[in-house]
């Protein structure tokens, strides 16, 4: 008898739910080990510490300067535009591209905690690039007078992680949608540019598609945080985003399988 | 009951059961279409425990589509496929767990140590942390890989990195093996290597080989199914296929009078499903030159109808070669061999694929 598979979900029939998260972790720790096992990766570390560190030694270690590390959260979200995207653009277009996507996608092992595994991956070498900066607070701590404010500096520190997740979730999205990881990388860029020049374009806008345009924008949230607000309402949109970008991300890969030859 | 239909006709499908009654393998009327292009058109087998199954076909044939549908990997449009009972569309994660992969590139992480990547695989396919190190070195020394485990398998020969995809296929001991093209792109030593390799893997699990060269499948295999334009149009064992529609014998007799002769080919035409008797009391045989090696024997050559053309007869054999004993026995005529001439797999294939193309024209 000829079956037609319908009458299992559509979830279940892309495989994106199935087998919960087993193998999450394992990914992450793989993919994290392919980038410091690689040239790249190093570069991509060395060059960010480089220029973090020089905007925070002209700026905030300057006589007479103000002892707040502004400067160095503002410049990190600009050098995160071209290295985040640099991370995450061969999470799966690479594999795929090499053929390695179908040994993992015929593991037990579902497309939701592949793609997660591969954004925790990314986020974790992201985290392993940003914490050599903590000395910079701590150079701070000793050699300006009065002390810094504590608060900002943690905010700083927060934004900046939640914009590195947000950063790749996105990449995420466009490495899933492409077999060329140049492809995603540029994918990548114009859809960070657009989310952080939305505010711009949103004035263009008439009425009801410039209160969106505001509502999704970028910058606004990252100007509360150097001012060390930490409002849970962006952290909400942070990290549903991220969530969106992940889920939308696992199913292009379960769409991928209809289409797959 | 095996039933050759049509074998160099329309289509070959030798509905031979699993070796064992246990199906590891059930797939079930497969399709597959690429826009217009139908790719798999209904394709069913199933693959016993323990078996070893060559799949054979041209390029485009539908192999590699099928083997995708059967890992998980690409999703059927119609049709179902289960391993160990359990259906991947349903629940892949669960079906592939039995199932271990090796591609056609054999894509591997060139950065990583290959023992590295062969316990990545197995923390992937959850081996339990305290079996992962036992499992992991047995694959290791079973692959011949001892000598090069840590070594990055970027800097591995071809030959390395196949058993590296091999062990990794293997290191979380499943009971279905599905391999893609194994041998392709080794020299003629490593092939052997690992021929021998996939010999020794094959004794305690099914295992589903594609592959284009065709003595592999013979010397590696016990079944075959072979595809041609998105279909199957051959599923059988190695013996029944290569001995279907090639029903011709060779008998060795020692001479005799024309009377016994013409009785002797009298009670060989009476067995059903022989067409023609060749070299028989007519013409005075053997040649001079086989007459000075032989003496008096006297070769013939005995023309049966394909098992598909052959006469619904209660006394028909699909294996004649006892009644063409009886028959010179009880001529009073000694037989110093009788054999069946046997056709090559790259024949079968061949005629297989000239009809197929017939078919579709």
């Amino acid at each position: 008898m000829t079956t037609v598979s319908t009458h299992a979900s559509v979830g279940a029939k892309i495989g994106i739910w199935s087998g919960a998260f087993s193998g999450t972790w394992t990914i992450a720790r793989r993919e994290l080990a392919s980038y410091l096992r690689t040239p790249s990766g190093w570069i991509i570390i060395v060059l960010f510490l480089l220029l973090t560190s020089t905007v925070f030694a002209l700026s905030a270690l300057a006589p007479g300067r103000p002892a707040t590390m502004r400067s160095f959260f503002e410049a990190c979200g600009w050098l995160l535009l071209p290295l985040a995207p640099a991370v995450s653009m061969r999470l799966i277009a690479e594999e795929a591209r090499a053929g390695s996507l179908e040994t993992l996608m015929t593991s037990p092992l579902g497309s939701m905690a592949l793609t997660l595994g591969k954004l925790l991956g990314a986020c974790l070498f992201l985290l392993v690039m940003v914490l050599p900066t903590l000395v910079l607070p701590a150079v701070l701590w000793t050699l300006s007078d009065p002390a810094p404010d504590v608060g900002p500096i943690i905010a700083g520190y927060f934004s900046l992680l939640l914009l590195g997740l947000l950063y790749l979730s996105v990449g995420l999205v466009a490495s899933a949608a492409t077999t060329n990881a140049t492809l995603a990388f540029i994918a990548t860029l114009f859809l960070v540019l657009t989310l952080l020049l939305m505010g711009t374009l949103g004035r263009q806008l008439p009425a009801p598609w410039q209160q969106l345009c505001f509502a999704i924008a970028l910058p606004p949230r990252l100007n509360d945080f150097a001012k060390g607000v930490i409002d849970t309402r962006h952290i909400v949109y942070f990290v549903s985003l991220s969530a969106l970008c992940w889920t939308f991300a696992a199913s292009l890969l379960g769409w991928k399988r209809w289409r797959e030859r | 009951m095996p039933v050759a239909r049509g074998l160099f006709g329309t289509s070959v499908l030798l509905d031979v059961p699993a070796k064992n009654d246990t199906a590891m393998v059930e797939v079930h009327q497969l399709h597959k279409w690429y826009k217009s292009v139908h790719a798999v058109c209904g394709v069913s087998f199933t693959l016993g425990e323990g078996e070893v199954v060559g799949l054979l076909g041209h390029n485009g044939a539908g192999k590699s589509t099928t083997i995708r549908m059967m890992t998980g990997y690409a999703a059927p449009d119609l049709g179902h496929v289960t391993i160990d009972g359990i259906d991947v569309a349903e629940d892949r994660v669960r079906a592939t767990r039995t199932l271990g992969y090796l591609p056609e590139s054999t894509p591997l992480y060139s950065e990583m140590p290959a023992e590295d990547y062969i316990s990545f695989r197995a923390r992937l396919c959850d081996v339990p942390r305290r079996d992962r190190a036992t499992r992991v070195a047995r694959v290791v020394e079973q692959c011949w890989l001892k000598d090069v485990r840590r070594r990055r398998i970027g800097a591995l020969s071809k030959g390395y990195k196949q058993r590296v995809g091999l062990a990794a296929a293997l290191v979380h001991e499943p009971r279905v093996l599905i391999l893609d093209e194994p041998t392709s792109g080794l020299d003629p030593a490593q092939v052997r290597e690992t021929r021998e390799l996939i010999k020794g893997l094959s004794q305690r699990r099914t295992v589903l080989i594609s592959s284009h060269v065709l003595p592999e499948v013979e010397q590696l295999c016990s079944r075959v199914i072979i595809f041609a334009g998105g279909k199957v149009r051959a599923d059988g064992s190695m013996a029944t296929l290569l001995g279907t529609g090639n029903r011709t014998y060779y008998v060795e007799t020692r001479d005799a009078d024309d009377a016994t002769l013409k009785l002797l080919t009298d009670r060989w035409r009476s067995i059903p499903g022989l067409e023609q008797v060749r070299g028989d009391g007519l013409t005075r045989e053997p040649a001079p030159a086989l007459a000075r090696h032989r003496g008096n024997w006297r070769t013939w050559q005995l023309d049966f109808a394909p098992l598909d053309a052959a006469p619904h007869d209660a006394l028909f054999s699909a294996d004649p070669r006892e009644a063409i004993a009886h028959a010179a026995m009880t001529s009073g005529i000694v037989i110093r061999e009788l054999r069946s001439q046997t056709r090559s797999l790259e024949q079968l294939f061949m005629r297989i694929l000239e009809s197929s193309a017939e078919d579709r024209a």
